[in-house]
């Protein structure tokens, strides 16, 4: 396939403008400020803690702590296309090139600073919280030896069908030990007044993350899931404060513009896809270009709505949290991630699932076939499963997936299947 | 029985288990396959059930791969493969106890996919050893026994219970008493043996293998060291071996087992059942006191200071580390251990990582032989 050089005409130019999400500078802008601030405040005063995406972060924002995530780090760095050479470092040191890429990238950078911002700053101490994987603790329990720093690990053992009361009040129980660890770490006193507001905003910030993923239940959809992995960003880690809140009422107001005034993301959308699992980080241009030819706009994933926490009870948000943290989409059984799965595909009114088979993703990755199956068992549609890595770009085989994607839209969707 | 016909059968059990397995049923057995050290064996035990431990198969994958993606470590794959193929109809079922996220996802995909009348799951902590998760931890097994109870169809007597854990205990002093002897008088027992010994428990009722053990002990210690001596010490350390043929390789190679921290091995007996608490208290204890697996979080330097301490104490001149590919519990732990060991004993290490749908006996015996070698500066 030859790429796109023909000259765009004036008329081509305005519609792909009219098009364009401006809600991506802000967060631009967010995140630039996020970083700066979060690498100068490195051998200052300031409590700096590294953090998975999936843990509690709000009781860090009220302790005035500033959370730092190799995650969206290690996401960065594969958008960069400079997540393998971090991971060769941690390999050159006896890291498996079976690990999760994250974190192979990710103790690369931390040994090397390398990466598109010279690397994160050194933590105080370290949280962890294994409700979307057991990779985590280990690999943070290497950060531990390495920088020589404290590890809260905020344990959610994995959730079947219901949430078992005893299993609730052992995160609870850890809840409270965390604030004490905060305590500990911070010299500073648990402020409830504090906390309370650092959790409604969370949560209201949150709620507007949910609104804006809903906007794409509209056809044509105002963006596409790829928007959605970039514009995620500050909910995952910045909730709890104002300006998150600020930036997502800002990113729904025009979502809802685009809807009022009918500006879909795509010049045309004749299918919409379901998507799964972590993005191709390293992949998301060619993507997006494939799938714009393909028509094809994927409105929804099971991804980004991981951020959006429901059932906080204002009064108790400590031990409301410490359930709904356990209970994330990768804690959970296969029917209940099905059931999930059903819910968005007729939310979303999708025409079918593409699954990324995430090498580096475990708990993600191993049951997608089974899940593959029973989408289409419920939903009559087809899915279909790629095969990648989500920062490791070097398993990753660019012809095969996009022949397959191809083969997928245009035989199996075109044909009305 | 004399010494090396009971070895000799061990070893038989370990190279093929199932043939024995399948009969287990015609003896009056009820067969319950097992995949973790951390199982309670002993509620399936009081409950009438036989414990039999699943350690994946040198086979090529034919079902398996329609539910399981190639990064998935071979004991999943292979042992799902036996269950979809019908090889382990032999089985009322088996318990899921979530170490890892692989185990935590194939429970899922098993119950979905065969039709086994018994299914159980266990659902661990990671925080092995922290006040915080022990009361999670007794209802975890109080929720499991009310489980095999389910399937049963009655209760489990606390008294059929506490003799368990009594029978369980004594495997436990006979594993122990069997691995002191190993170390206090060289050439008594060679590694190979003494863990075929050991692990052929995992294929009968718990009390022949106390038996099998006691039979052996009392004539081992009466006896004199069957030669063995003049091998090179090396320490064994990871998750199971599906096989003999590591320990076969090693004595061949001029090599011998002195220790290992394996989950078929050292780790699968450390620490007793209190018998004087209540029964489940008692179990969700021990699993919380017990040697750790990779797959938890007990503290961070446990596992290295105990390694050091068995290389130190055994006197092995180095450690073979012995994986699963794609294991991401004990992957992440080799380059600290490997280190460690290095800095602090000088002691050399070697990854093997198993890969049972590709196993190759010549290759393996290759990287060892090269391995054994460099130690020993030939
Ligand atoms: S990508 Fe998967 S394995 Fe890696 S940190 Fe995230 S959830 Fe864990
Ligand atoms: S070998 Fe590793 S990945 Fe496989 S089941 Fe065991 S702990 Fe899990």
């Amino acid at each position: 396939m030859s790429e796109d050089v023909r000259e765009l005409t004036e008329e081509e130019k305005a519609d792909k403008e009219r098009r364009k999400i401006k809600s991506a500078g802000a967060m631009r802008e967010l995140m630039t400020k996020y970083y700066i601030e979060a690498k100068g405040a490195e051998g200052t005063k300031r409590h700096i803690a590294w953090i998975t995406s999936g843990a509690p972060v709000e009781p860090l924002i009220a302790f005035d702590v500033i959370p730092v995530y190799p995650e969206n780090h290690g996401a960065m760095c594969g958008a960069a296309h400079m997540n393998v050479e971090l991971c060769e470092v941690a390999e050159g040191r006896g890291f498996s090139r079976d690990l999760c890429s994250y974190a192979r990238g990710d103790i690369g950078s931390a040994i090397t600073r390398g990466g598109p911002i010279g690397g994160l700053p050194r933590p105080t101490f370290l949280v962890a919280c294994n409700n979307i994987c057991n990779t985590v603790f280990k690999w943070y329990e290497e950060l531990a030896r390495f920088f020589d720093v404290p590890l809260f690990i905020f344990d959610t053992p994995f959730v079947r069908g219901e949430l078992p009361e005893h299993l609730a009040a052992y995160s609870v129980r850890q809840m409270h030990e965390y604030v004490s660890f905060l305590e500990k770490m911070t010299r500073k006193e648990y402020d409830d007044a504090r906390f309370v507001d650092v959790a409604a905003k969370s949560l209201f910030a949150s709620a507007l993350w949910k609104e804006v993923l809903a906007c794409n239940e509209h056809r044509p959809a105002p963006m596409t899931c790829f928007d959605a992995f970039i514009l995620m960003a500050p909910i995952v880690t910045l909730r709890g404060t104002q300006e998150v809140v600020d930036f997502y009422q800002g990113v729904l107001e025009e979502m809802k513009r685009r809807i009022e005034e009918g500006i879909g993301i795509l010049p045309s959308e004749r299918y919409r896809l379901l998507w799964d699992n972590i993005p191709v980080w390293y992949e998301m241009r060619n993507l997006g270009r494939l799938f714009m030819e393909l028509e094809t706009c994927l409105v929804a994933d099971t991804y980004t709505s991981a951020w959006t926490f429901e059932g906080v009870d204002a009064e108790k948000p400590l031990e409301s949290m410490a359930r709904i943290y356990t209970e994330v989409y990768l804690n959970i059984n296969l029917e209940r991630m099905a059931d999930k799965i059903e819910s968005l595909a007729t939310r979303f009114g999708v025409d079918g699932m593409i699954m990324h088979s995430n090498r580096s993703c475990k708990p993600y990755s191993l049951g997608q076939y089974d899940l593959a199956k029973e989408f289409t068992r419920r939903t009559g549609k087809p899915a279909l499963i790629i095969e990648a890595d989500h920062t490791d770009s070097r398993w990753y085989d660019r012809a095969q997936v996009e022949t397959r994607i191809r083969d997928f839209v245009e035989n199996l969707l075109g044909s009305g299947l | 029985m004399e010494v090396r016909t009971i070895v000799e059968e061990c070893l038989e059990l370990w190279r093929d288990p199932y043939p024995r397995l399948a009969r287990l049923g015609e003896e009056g057995e009820r067969p319950v396959g097992v995949f973790c050290s951390y199982t309670p064996e002993e509620i399936l035990h009081a409950a009438g059930l036989t414990p039999v431990r699943l350690m994946g198969a040198v086979r090529a994958i034919t079902h398996a791969d329609a539910h399981l993606q190639a990064y998935c470590c071979s004991l999943a794959r292979t042992d799902l493969d036996m269950a979809l193929a019908g090889e382990l109809s032999f089985l009322e079922g088996a318990v899921f106890v979530q170490t890892c996220d692989t185990m935590m996802r194939l429970s899922d995909i098993w119950r979905r996919n065969t039709g086994f009348s018994y299914h159980g799951d266990l659902v661990l902590p990671i925080r092995m050893g922290e006040e915080v998760s022990l009361p999670f931890l007794i209802e975890e097994v109080k929720r499991f026994r009310r489980g095999v109870e389910g399937f049963l169809g009655r209760e489990i007597g606390d008294d059929a219970l506490e003799e368990s854990i009594r029978v369980y205990n004594r495997n436990r002093r006979l594993a122990d008493r069997l691995y002191r002897l190993r170390a206090s008088r060289p050439g008594a027992i060679d590694g190979l043996s003494a863990t075929a010994c050991l692990v052929a428990g995992f294929w009968m009722r718990r009390e022949k293998h106390n038996e099998l053990l006691h039979g052996l002990l009392e004539d081992l210690e009466g006896s004199e060291p069957i030669g063995g001596d003049g091998k090179l010490p090396l320490l064994v350390s990871g998750s199971v071996c599906t096989t003999p043929d590591l320990f076969e390789l090693l004595l061949e190679l001029g090599a011998d087992v002195v220790d290992d921290d394996l989950c078929c091995g050292h780790r699968y007996f450390d620490a007793f059942v209190d018998e004087s608490a209540p029964p489940e208290e008692a179990l969700a204890k021990r699993m919380w006191e017990r040697v750790n697996c990779p797959a938890k979080h007990q503290c961070i330097e446990d596992r290295f200071q105990r390694l050091v301490r068995q290389v130190g104490d055994s006197g092995a001149k180095g450690v073979v580390f012995y994986l699963q590919s794609f294991c991401e519990p004990h992957l992440f732990d080799i380059p600290y251990l490997r280190q460690c060991l290095q800095e602090e004993l000088e002691v050399p290490s070697l990854v093997l990582e198993s890969e049972l749908q590709s196993f190759s006996r010549g290759q393996l015996r290759t990287r060892l032989q090269a391995f054994i070698e460099t130690i020993s500066g030939v």
